[in-house]
């Protein structure tokens, strides 16, 4: 199973579930090194002392804002209760949260196997399912708090770390705002929209960059040589008649 | 130049026959603390120096190429461009595909998300697109390459403007079967599950995002100044955990 990136409580209530943090999504990009050119070796990263000129090691790093250095168990000591335990603290309708502010998936797995835990992780696992709600909570992870949206999947409990409010920008200067829009293209538009409509099924879209870029690793190590991909000028240039565009669009997808 | 906010991409949305010029703008910041790393001995710095272990010598930044490193030990060196080629013929795109109804898409696949604003020329293709989307309550579907990876993308109407959700795909989610959770000997009963439906309702709220604060980063900030004041810092004990002994007595004492 995947490695847990933190251990602790889930708390409902007074009753108390000890969870481990999972990751809920896994890493399959390809990933390359930073290379030096001259003698094909992967460079390393150093941590170095500025004043020493030495490597440190992690167990000697601080943390220094505004003058003053901290250890990471100094850290530890700000809020204790946050750092250990997922505090339910409502639970509300999953529409209501806007996906603007989802952060990063996880799930919740029991932190042991004894009855007790496990049968305390299925109650509330059941509730949940039962009542069709997402829990919030939050909890220090590392060194920064979260909020977070807790549901069921397929009896398995989700975590989703959630933005605060004031982390969210204000859309204030994005070009394009408001301004109107003529009725009839709009009309011609929502009929496009709805000719190429469907159901959401996640598995119908592969990751086809992670694929060309596997062929284009291969073809290199071959010594092929790697052409680059026109782009087609039509699909970039704004369209000058929208009309057209919509009507032309509905007579090939309509 | 009037200063607003400044687009991390320029490009196209393409539906049907349909561009709109486009320009990406994060929506998302930071508010939490940010921390310099320093030696603990003298306070200095920390640099992150790359060095050739070859070497043993630190690397400049111009002698360094990005290589792919296979099982065998062998290294693919790529240039740049090659890299970039595997954006295929959508480098400048968003690609939309379809369009699905909103309440679909399980929160699980949501990532990032980033503002679309009208890119040049593209005001009225871009108020079009908003407007049909307002009114068919859909979500495109689409895909968007950007910093060496392509990313599945949802874009809808938020507050005048388009918001753009980055996804992850299918075979990045973990699904539950793959976490082999254990089973209980014996199911939670009707009446714990009843007990726990009680506590749900009691605590049942609307979401007001603004209603809530990251209340750590004052904490953390007072642990600073208790230590520039010279005062010692105890880290607290670890506490393991506490497994529930009696679950119907805590959900009873819970509702109290």
């Amino acid at each position: 199973m995947a490695r847990a990136l933190w251990t602790g409580s889930l708390s409902f209530g007074l009753v108390n579930v000890p969870v481990q943090l999972v990751s809920a999504v896994r890493d399959l990009d390809l990933h390359f090194r930073q290379i030096h050119a001259k003698d094909d070796t992967p460079v390393e990263t150093r941590r170095v002392c500025s004043k020493e000129g030495k490597e440190v090691p992690y167990e000697e790093i601080g943390n220094e804002y505004d003058g003053v250095v901290v250890t990471d168990e100094e850290l530890s000591a700000a809020d204790p209760a946050k750092t250990r335990t997922i505090d339910i603290e409502s639970f509300v309708k999953l529409e209501e949260i806007d996906p603007i502010y989802y952060d990063h998936p996880y799930y919740l797995v029991p932190a042991g196997e004894t009855d007790g835990t496990v049968r305390a992780y299925r109650l509330l696992a059941g509730v949940m399912e039962q009542s069709g709600r997402v829990a919030l909570g939050r909890f220090v992870l590392r060194t920064k708090e979260y909020l977070v949206a807790i549901r069921v999947r397929e009896k398995a409990l989700t975590l989703s770390t959630l933005r605060f409010a004031d982390e969210v920008r204000d859309t204030k200067g994005i070009p394009g705002a408001g301004g109107r829009t003529k009725p009839s293209e709009v009309k011609e538009a929502v009929k496009l929209i709805e000719a190429l409509s469907g159901d959401w099924d996640p598995t119908a879209y592969e990751d086809e960059y992670r694929k060309r870029l596997q062929a284009i690793v291969r073809r290199k190590r071959k010594g092929g040589e790697i052409k680059q991909p026109e782009t087609d000028p039509e699909r970039t240039q704004p369209v000058p008649d929208l009309m057209k565009a919509l009507e032309e669009s509905l007579a090939l997808h309509g | 130049m009037a200063s607003g906010p400044r687009s991390l991409w320029n490009g196209t949305l393409t539906f049907g026959l349909v561009n709109v010029p486009v320009k990406v703008f994060t929506a998302q910041q930071s508010e939490s603390i940010h921390f310099h790393q320093v030696h603990l001995a003298d306070e200095a710095r920390i640099e992150h120096r790359k060095v050739c272990p070859k070497e043993d010598k630190e690397v400049p930044s111009d002698e360094i190429v990005k290589g792919y490193e296979l099982s065998d030990g062998g290294i693919v060196v790529l240039a740049k461009e090659e890299i970039a080629a595997a954006a295929g013929e959508n480098a400048k795109l968003i690609d939309v595909e379809t369009f699905v109804p909103d309440e679909q898409i399980d929160p699980i696949y949501y990532d990032k998300t980033y503002y679309l604003g009208a890119g040049e020329d593209g005001e009225p293709a871009f108020r079009l697109l908003r407007k049909a989307l307002e009114q068919t309550g859909r979500v495109a579907i689409g895909r968007w390459v950007f910093h060496d990876r392509e990313r599945l993308v949802a874009v809808k109407p938020l507050d005048g403007v388009l918001a753009m959700h980055v996804m992850h795909f299918h075979d990045e989610v973990v699904s539950p079967g793959d976490l082999d959770l254990p089973s209980p000997q014996k199911n939670p009963t009707d009446r714990e599950l009843q007990m726990a439906g009680k506590l749900v309702k009691s605590l049942q709220a609307k979401f007001e995002p603004h209603r809530y604060k990251d209340t750590y980063r004052e904490a953390v900030l007072a642990v600073i100044e208790r230590k520039r004041s010279g005062e010692q810092i105890e880290a607290p004990e670890p506490e393991p955990a506490e497994e529930p002994e009696d679950l119907m007595k805590a959900l009873e004492a819970s509702l109290g």
